[in-house]
């Protein structure tokens, strides 16, 4: 039964479930997109003003999660990819593209939330605290754009909450107290928020721990698959524009171009290119657009050599050299005539060449390199771990799990894939 | 019987033809070898040229006084036309002058034979672990290609390649130092180490070094025992190989005469490689454990910006992965000597 299931299936399933679970969260959305437009309508300074990334971010999202499963109810039905069989390589690329799709409806908090860390501070996983609802003084009026920015306000999580209380009891016998760390600190009823003649009270539980500034582990692993996923994405296309271009050049032109581009590709080849990432961002600065540009650098050789030596084979073909007397230029040369040829082992160059930018990343900010000290990194989690060991090892664990399955879901793809093209080589 | 001398002098001609062809061939690769590390120091050098900021400032108090300032400023020769410059670098690397560090005040020479056996002995004792243990491995999963042993100790080897070292190593740390507490967490020896005798000295030191070479031998060994395992699955399935079984030689003798040899040969090159890499410093693993190799250096060159160690470490790391690549290249060509022509390109 359990290997019946497609892959449309488990999307839909996921969707659908996202979907009732954030129901709030998403009809909330819709209200904020049509306030958005009328604030944008009405004074569209203030609507620019307000437009930021977290806005944005969490717009996309969803919209994208109901544009995926009206799709898959419909279109997707049929597509072949939708067809494919599931197993833990599938499950855990869909898992990891949703985090990287949908972060925002996935997670309810910041990942850099932080509040009472004498309460918060490396808690072990499953771990549940209370937490008090002060009455919010914002008071926002009523026009439009009050309205959009109390909504906004409300539904885009900040890293900082001033109307949460984290305790770890509370008493309410003769006066209010609440205990943080043993000591018990007193507070009038008149500050919080009542529901039904009772303090609204909630609890909160951490389901993967806390880190020692008391920051969810959980949000901050799905935050950090952004990272992983983007900085892999964007500097497998610099390796893939700077191999395929490069490579093309060099087996069609022969000669001192050749040779030269030859040993370049070699000398990187043979240097310990961790290094020379190290010694670039050290002297230019670790942003990241600076750490994608110098992972994508450093992963061009292998693509080069593939890409030459299949030139250099088609050159001889017939089919080739009468597309060249027809006069087709080099670009369309290489994307017409010779890219199609070496698709797949170009694929599955990328998809291993993706495991590994994953993985130097991670290392990078294992060493303080990455973007760790922006955003939430997995490899930066591991460092942090790595003082306080002997107190959390859900610290380490988990993202190192998630670099595990991620590198393993990769490997297996571009086995999977190269597999394919043997299979095909031979017939 | 006249017919077999002439052809033994034809052989032995023909072998001290080959034998000069191989060392032409080898004299060449060596050359271009230089070429590449030349190309390298001269990359790096830009490099260094090029980035913003001006690493003798860390070392000039305001408080010193404008001269003594401006001869401090000199001593780092910083100054001049790039040119010259360059000139003056390529120079002293040919003599073997890396100056001295900025931040030790001592010759770069004596920072790195000072931490250079470490690191060779540590990478390869490595090595030989990661080598012997994907060779046994493939020996065991050779015995039937496709049979159970052999996708059970793929499927491990595909699981383990997919384990990031760091994240591997500091669990190593949590559960063997901190909760069994067998395996110290760090260092390469223990404090007082100095007063001890030979044997304790020595055990101590393996103590230390055990973690250490578990995370950094495990990935090589499993990317190891799968190139060694589908070089071998390739040849299995050569038509050779059914030639010979139809000529009524046992597997066994099939398997280690005939297969193993023929595999090898690709394994050498990556071989080669794979020990550069590690001469070049185990960069994670030393920073994880805390030990004195190349690779906890060089970032450290790097990141207190002290140019001549950076220059030195990069200059000792592409010679020895330069020399491991051809000595495995020099392996390749006497094991198989059709490929001495092909080593060039």
């Amino acid at each position: 039964m359990f290997f019946k299931f497609k892959i449309r299936q488990l999307i839909l399933i996921l969707a659908l479930f996202l979907f009732c679970f954030r129901l709030n969260i998403i009809i909330n959305t819709f209200i904020l997109i049509l306030l958005y437009i009328q604030v944008f309508i009405n004074s569209p300074s203030v609507a620019i003003a307000q437009t930021d990334y977290p806005l944005i971010d969490s717009l996309i999202s969803v919209i994208f999660l109901i544009v995926i499963i009206i799709y898959l109810l419909t279109i997707g039905k049929k597509a072949k990819v939708s067809q494919i069989s599931i197993n833990l390589t599938t499950v855990v690329i869909i898992l990891l593209l949703s985090f990287f799709f949908f972060a925002p409806l996935i997670t309810d908090d910041n990942p850099d939330f932080q509040k009472d860390l004498a309460v918060t501070k490396l808690l072990p996983p499953l771990s549940t605290v209370k937490v008090l609802h002060l009455k919010s003084n914002d008071n926002y009026g009523n026009n439009s754009t009050a309205k959009f920015i109390g909504l906004k306000n409300r539904l885009i999580k900040k890293s900082f909450n001033e109307n949460l209380i984290f305790a770890d009891s509370i008493s309410m016998e003769n006066n209010f107290l609440y205990y943080q760390n043993g000591s018990g600190i007193l507070i009038t009823p008149d500050k919080l928020v009542f529901k039904n003649n009772y303090p609204f009270i909630t609890n909160k539980t951490f389901i993967l721990g806390t880190d020692e500034l008391g920051r969810d582990i959980f949000i901050r692993l799905i935050y950090g698959t952004r990272i992983s996923l983007f900085i892999g994405l964007g500097s497998v296309i610099i390796s893939l524009l700077l191999g395929l271009i490069m490579g093309f050049i060099a087996g069609y032109s022969e000669g001192i171009t050749d040779t030269v581009l030859n040993r370049l590709a070699d000398m990187f080849l043979a240097f310990p290119v961790v290094f020379f990432i190290i010694l670039i961002i050290a002297l230019f600065g670790n942003s990241l657009l600076c750490v994608m540009v110098v992972l994508g650098f450093s992963g061009w050789m292998s693509l080069f050599k593939i890409v030459r030596s299949e030139v250099i084979s088609l050159k001889n073909k017939d089919f080739f050299i009468s597309a060249q007397h027809i006069g087709l230029s080099k670009t369309n040369l290489l994307l017409k005539e010779t890219l199609p040829y070496m698709l797949i082992p170009i694929i599955v160059n990328l998809v291993f060449q993706y495991g590994n930018v994953i993985l130097a990343e991670a290392a990078l900010s294992y060493l303080g390199l990455g973007t760790g000290s922006n955003y939430p990194s997995w490899g930066s989690m591991i460092e942090a771990g790595q003082n306080y060991i002997s107190q959390a090892w859900w610290m380490i664990l988990f993202p190192g799990l998630a670099l595990f399955f991620t590198l393993f879901a990769a490997n297996s793809l571009g086995r999977k894939i190269s597999s394919l093209y043997k299979f095909q080589v031979k017939e | 019987m006249e017919y077999f001398t002439t052809a033994g002098i034809g052989q032995q001609l023909n072998k001290i033809i080959m034998k000069k062809e191989i060392f032409k061939v080898l004299a060449k690769r060596f050359w271009t070898s230089l070429l590449v590390l030349f190309l390298l120091m001269s990359f790096l050098f830009l490099l260094l040229k090029i980035s913003p900021g001006d690493p003798s400032l860390k070392y000039i108090s305001p408080e010193l006084s404008p001269k003594l300032a401006e001869m401090v400023k000199k001593s780092f020769s910083l100054e001049g036309p790039l040119l010259s410059q360059y000139k003056m670098f390529i120079i002293n690397l040919s003599k073997g002058d890396f100056g001295i560090s900025y931040s030790y005040r001592i010759p770069v020479v004596q920072i790195i034979s000072n931490t250079l056996p470490f690191t060779i002995i540590f990478s390869l004792i490595s090595f030989i672990i990661q080598i012997v243990s994907g060779f046994l491995l493939a020996v065991l999963a050779v015995k039937k290609i496709n049979g159970k042993v052999d996708k059970i100790i793929s499927k491990i080897s595909l699981t383990v390649y997919a384990i990031p070292s760091f994240a591997a190593g500091v669990f190593l740390i949590y559960v063997f130092s901190e909760k069994l507490n067998v395996f110290p967490s760090s260092g390469l020896s223990s404090f007082d180490t100095d007063s001890y005798p030979a044997v304790p000295k020595l055990l101590d030191y393996v103590q230390h070094l055990v973690l250490p070479i578990i995370t950094l031998s495990f990935n090589g060994a499993a990317v190891f025992y799968k190139y060694l395992r589908d070089n071998l699955e390739d040849v299995f399935n050569k038509p050779f190989v059914e030639n010979l079984r139809a000529n009524g030689f046992t597997e066994k003798e099939i398997v280690w005469k005939h297969i193993f040899p023929n595999a090898l040969n690709p394994l050498i090159s990556v071989a080669g490689v794979e020990l550069g890499l590690l001469f070049g410093g185990a960069l994670i693993t030393e920073v994880i454990f805390s030990l004195p190799g190349m690779g906890r250096l060089t970032v450290n060159a790097i990141l207190s910006r002290d140019y001549p160690l950076i220059i030195g470490c990069t200059f000792v790391a592409g010679i020895l992965v330069i020399l491991t690549n051809f000595c495995a290249d020099v392996i390749k060509a006497l094991v198989d000597k059709r490929i001495a022509k092909g080593i060039l390109n």
